[in-house]
């Protein structure tokens, strides 16, 4: 079923799902929807199992003709959506209509907002996932002219409600984020670590969904920043020579050489998506015991979500 | 300096096995045959088991099997690793055409090392390359068994483009990428045989423990092998 024309694919706009999982032994990112709490939400709220396949949108611009009656949701950064001019309720399932337009005209918290519509967009898929990986010749961006596919067509049960505000992230209050140290944190000195840890650093420009670069103050190394290359794990900060950390991140290389000072924990990369370059960041260390049961936390949240709005459907 | 293996948290989902620090054939050895041994016993929680030059990550779910039980499953397969054999080296063939467009580093790096292009083709295509792990992106193949004599630097302003196939080394290293990327690697030659297709299973031809060898051809002869799959030249 055609479901959107493409307007404009604004800054940056990509089909995600919840990526290619065992395809790093292939030298293959695992790539995927960078914030997946809000990615699985907006399939639910729109009536979709929580893995099907979503738009990725960065920052503003991004606008979209409707070919069809749709149920569709809109969650992550508040980047202002619209349909026709008017509000779209941001974390709530809403009926659209064929020749409605959305558009998303300017930032206004986070950095990425996900849209799902009924059925899950359709696509070829690379290794069992329609997730966009163009360096790797798995599909491309969105380009102006576009027609996107929905999988199954018809309207039936809209779930036409908000999500209860207690679910909602709140992505203007950026807590630290919290870092295992390590593998290599022994290849950097006490300072180093310190630096690491107390200083505040600025999301560069230069980052994307490969790597979020930083600036800010050097770390420094004891016995120079190579290592025999490795396999890299989603969230490691590696500090190559320059000093100046890169956290390693979705659509990232699979392995490399540089030393890696810590990881960011995985209960943390939802919200780093929504930090947009020119953002400050902190890093606090915490233990292995603290990452899982954050983790644990955040799948307890997104199971509670879920059977909230099934109960509802 | 210790003892290895070591194992060791690589942030809250993966564990990280450190051999020896040194790329050797024996060392990459030892890594492949404890993820051989990790694959075929498939404990639950473990997702993927990514071997390297001398580490081997293995990443897991831990709401499905905690750290320390994950760490002596892994001890478990280290003590059995040792008497696991490892499936026969398969030997890869590829025609590769060297020098002129195809090589644009050769005349370069026949400067550096003072041999005339003849002599650098020919230790480069009688040389047998050991794979010893698929990574970076697109299914790189990290190669070693450069000869000694082909040592030279990375380019100090790496190329914002390099056609997929292109044949070369730096730093003691070699490759063939597979895809078109940035890159500082030294090029000398290119191959048009297909070594990385996302829409196939699996999307690349070589596993860790593979040879290749590049051996010199024509470019009429090269070009013949344009959109064939490298098990045709086992």
């Amino acid at each position: 079923m055609r479901a959107f024309q493409v307007i404009n694919p604004g800054v940056y706009t990509s089909l995600q799902d919840l990526g290619r999982p065992g395809s790093m032994k292939y030298g293959i990112p695992a790539s995927g929807a960078a914030d997946r709490f809000s990615a699985r939400v907006a399939n639910l709220l729109a009536g979709n199992p929580p893995e099907a396949t979503v738009l990725e949108t960065t920052l503003f611009r991004l606008e979209l003709l409707a070919l069809e009656d749709l149920v569709i949701a809109v969650t992550g950064g508040d980047l202002s959506p619209l349909v026709n001019k008017r509000p779209l309720p941001m974390w709530h399932g809403v009926l659209i209509k064929n020749g409605d337009r959305i558009s998303f005209r300017g930032r206004k918290r986070g950095f990425r907002a996900y849209l799902a519509a009924r059925g899950g967009f359709g696509g070829p898929q690379f290794l069992g996932s329609r997730s966009v990986f163009a360096r790797g010749l798995m599909g491309n961006p969105l380009q102006a002219g576009e027609i996107l596919e929905a999988e199954k067509s018809g309207v039936q049960n809209p779930f036409l409600a908000p999500l209860p505000a207690e679910f909602i992230p709140d992505f203007s209050h950026r807590p630290p984020l919290r870092v295992i140290l390590g593998p290599q944190q022994d290849r950097f000195s006490p300072r180093g670590v310190e630096t690491f840890l107390s200083a505040e650093y600025t999301v560069s420009p230069q980052s994307d969904r490969m790597g979020y670069r930083l600036e800010g103050p050097k770390i420094e190394h004891t016995q120079g920043a190579d290592i025999i290359s490795e396999a890299i794990a989603r969230g490691a900060v590696q500090v190559p020579g320059d000093g100046l950390p890169i956290i390693m991140l979705w659509d990232a290389q699979v392995s490399g050489g540089y030393t890696k000072i810590a990881n960011v924990i995985s209960a943390d990369l939802d919200g780093l998506a929504q930090v947009m370059p020119g953002e400050k960041l902190r890093f606090s260390a915490v233990t292995l015991e603290e990452a899982h049961r954050a983790l644990r936390e955040e799948r307890e949240r997104l199971a509670t979500v879920r059977t909230l709005i099934e109960s509802l459907r | 300096m210790g003892h290895w293996p070591k194992i060791k948290p690589s942030g809250d989902s993966a564990a990280l096995i450190e051999f020896e620090n040194r790329i050797d054939p024996e060392v990459n050895r030892t890594v492949r045959a404890l993820a051989l041994t990790m694959e075929s016993d498939r404990f639950p929680g473990v997702q993927e088991v990514l071997p390297a030059y001398r580490t081997l990550m293995v990443t897991y779910d831990p709401l499905q099997v905690e750290y320390p039980v994950l760490v002596d499953q892994i001890q478990g397969c280290l003590d059995r690793a040792g008497r696991i054999d490892l499936p026969p080296r398969r030997v890869f063939r590829l025609p590769t055409v060297y020098g002129g467009i195809h090589g644009p580093d050769l005349e370069r790096v026949s400067q550096i090392l003072h041999l005339s292009p003849e002599e650098i083709t020919g230790e480069f295509s009688r040389a047998r390359f050991l794979v010893y792990f698929i990574g970076f992106i697109c299914g790189l193949a990290y190669l070693g068994g450069l000869p000694e004599k082909l040592r030279v630097p990375r380019l100090t302003t790496p190329r914002t483009w390099v056609p997929g196939g292109s044949v070369g080394f730096a730093g003691g290293q070699a490759n063939a990428i597979a895809t078109d990327q940035p890159s500082g690697f030294n090029y000398i030659g290119r191959t048009f045989v297909i070594l990385y297709d996302p829409r196939t299973f699996p999307p690349i031809p070589f596993v860790a423990g593979d040879e290749i060898l590049f051996p010199s051809v024509s470019e009429e002869e090269a070009l013949k092998a344009r959109g064939r799959q490298a098990e045709d030249f086992l």
